[in-house]
């Protein structure tokens, strides 16, 4: 098994909440998303700061919702590694809600958990996540967990690169 | 240990979740499991899910029939365990058999406590809830039932009066003290609840007790508190469960409440392990010792001393006192402590179960301690987990002494809770005796 997972580079995120849009979509979803954007804010004028985050199930690698469940209806996918839910066997008790630090399950109109499965559906079909594809600034990506840690490794590398040659030969010198 | 004998006693969540766990890692040795009942693992929890019809019967074992031989157990089904000496190693069965292990795990879960009433226990009228054989016979019973009684104002008395009301009985709710849900709900939670059942047709009575009960044909008279008598065709008892340990000898394992362990699940005995409702573990908010068994700890705790037994560094951190359940159409949730003793406490409470949600936050100089909520179970994860890190802190709230209101942005601010549309929000501070004020919001933009 290969364990996907999402990334986002919150240095990219605009907080636009497209995705929270395309999962709607992807869904049927009307009033829920299966992601969710906050935005972080500290400080004050003119040492303010902020950070919009993107969150959707982080498909735990020892997820707890998995483990609480009373009818174990929520298992991890063979091929993606993904925390799939059973709505047949689900009875909306809400253990699940309750063990979730990233507030990951939703209940839809039934009564029943449903949250995001990584777009199972779309990645057999060769296509990445409805969330990924929209992303306008490229901040959310997809992949197996190597993949993202060695892309963000590099990304991170190409960073201090650049900022110890800025800082040996100035720009404009 | 690769390759001892374990023996696990008990067939529940944690029973089944040791043995899983130990086999996992990589445990070769002969795994007994010890089982009063013949029957695969029942979930307690889920009999009133089956009484509403949301799970055949077959979803109350979650386990399922094949998990034995999957993973190479050997069942000793049908025998209670009477004895169980830690010094030889030994137990001894319910015909005498004896078994000598490696390995023990203590995980015989919890049974119903009936209280003595007079004419109340043995009683063919009277149910409790807990095992498979009682949620047959209270099945049976409620076809034909018109008028129930119903003792305890726990979660399992709650959630009974909920299935017997939608079945079109007349419920009466007994409750000794004066609030719904003593344990985890505030006062003002409660109240919300109370009016709300009664709204469903329960008739709640708080502060009355059943002071006896005696047969009278088809049915029984119940004497309540103040002379009252009500008849009634069946009688529930949920006044609580109490850890099932008659076969542990305390001078040898130290018990409480229920078996005190460690971090990895141990006893004070050598090679005996304790988990889910037969052990207590670190209440994480006290950091006292305190019997917390839920469903969901007690499959933590029984996977923890699998792995342990077989040789793995597992540790179980410690948990917070917590539920979540729905009620006719709500969704209610309780996290933690809503009323800490001692410091500088104030509770905040905020919202309207009907307009996106109610929730009520208790807060012990400073930090966050414990939470009700109301039909915004939604926050109920980020909370906890807030909450268990004691990270939900904010100086703001007790910056100024009483002339500053708590505010509920702030505590959503620490929190990072989002999806809420704050400039709405209107919050209340007072005293835990306040009613919780009914403000119109709306929490879901």
């Amino acid at each position: 098994m290969t364990q996907y997972a999402f990334s986002l580079d919150v240095t990219r995120c605009s907080g636009c909440s497209a995705c929270i849009v395309a999962c709607q979509d992807q869904n049927d979803l009307e009033t829920i998303a299966f992601r969710l954007v906050t935005k972080h804010e500290a400080g004050a004028y003119p040492e303010a700061h902020f950070a919009y985050l993107s969150m959707a199930c982080q498909h735990c690698g020892d997820a707890p919702c998995i483990v609480v469940c009373p009818t174990r209806a929520i298992s991890r996918g063979e091929s993606d590694g993904a925390v799939l839910v059973d709505r047949n066997l689900c009875i909306g008790c809400h253990s699940c809600e309750l063990a979730c630090p990233f507030g990951a399950p939703q209940f839809l109109d039934d009564g029943k958990m449903a949250k995001c499965d990584l777009c199972h559906v779309r990645q057999d079909h060769g296509l990445t996540p409805a969330c990924v594809r929209i992303c306008p600034t490229r901040a959310l990506d997809c992949g197996p967990v190597e993949e993202l840690s060695a892309k963000k490794a590099k990304a991170a590398s190409v960073r201090i690169l650049e900022a110890l040659v800025h800082s040996i030969r100035p720009e404009g010198a | 240990m690769r390759n001892g004998r374990f023996v696990i006693l008990g067939n529940g969540g944690a029973a089944l979740s040791a043995a899983r766990a130990a086999r996992l890692s990589g445990h070769r040795g002969e795994i007994h499991l010890i089982s009063d009942t013949a029957e695969p693992a029942f979930n307690p929890m889920l009999s009133p899910y089956y009484f509403k019809g949301r799970i055949p019967w077959d979803g109350c074992y979650p386990f399922g029939a094949d998990v034995y031989r999957d993973d190479d157990i050997v069942c000793r089904f049908g025998e209670p365990v009477v004895a169980l000496d830690a010094r030889r190693r030994q137990i001894t069965l319910g015909d005498g058999q004896t078994l000598v292990y490696d390995r023990c795990l203590i995980a015989t879960g919890a049974a119903p406590v009936v209280p003595p009433i007079p004419g109340l226990r043995g009683a063919a009228r009277a149910f409790t809830l807990r095992t498979a054989a009682s949620a047959r016979k209270l099945e049976e019973q409620m076809r034909t039932a018109r008028k129930a009684v119903v003792l305890g104002v726990s979660l399992v008395g709650m959630k009974m009066a909920e299935i017997l009301v939608k079945r079109g009985v007349r419920v009466i709710l007994l409750g000794r003290g004066d609030q719904l849900l003593p344990r985890g709900a505030h006062p003002s939670a409660a109240a919300i609840l109370r009016r709300y059942i009664e709204g469903h047709g329960v008739d709640v009575r708080l502060g009355c007790t059943l002071e006896a009960m005696e047969e009278a044909g088809d049915e029984v008279m119940c004497h309540l508190s103040g002379g009252v008598i009500e008849p009634a065709d069946i009688v529930l008892v949920g006044t609580g469960v109490r850890p099932n340990l008659d076969f542990v000898d305390r001078e040898q394992v130290k018990v409480e409440q229920a078996v005190v362990t460690d971090e990895c699940m141990r006893t004070s005995a050598d090679d005996l392990y304790a988990a889910g409702d037969a052990s207590q573990a670190l209440n994480l908010i006290t950091g006292r010792h305190d019997w917390l068994g839920t469903w969901g700890s007690g499959c933590y705790q029984g996977r923890a001393a699998g792995q342990h037994m077989a040789g793995r560094n597992a540790v179980y951190p410690g948990t917070l006192p917590q539920h979540i359940s729905p009620f006719f159409d709500w969704t209610y949730a309780h996290i933690g402590d809503v009323q800490p003793r001692g410091g500088d406490v104030r509770h905040v409470a905020f919202g309207d179960p009907e307009e996106g949600g109610y929730a009520l936050l208790a807060v012990q100089d400073g930090v966050i301690t414990g939470a009700n909520l109301i039909n915004c179970t939604h926050l109920a994860g980020r909370l906890r987990s807030a909450i268990l890190r004691r990270s939900l802190c904010d100086t703001r709230l007790i910056r100024d002494g009483d002339s500053v209101v708590p505010s509920a942005d702030d505590i959503l601010d620490g929190c990072r809770l989002q999806g809420v549309r704050r400039s709405t929000l209107r919050r209340r501070c007072g005293p835990p005796t306040q009613e919780s004020p009914h403000v119109r919001t709306r929490w879901r933009t």
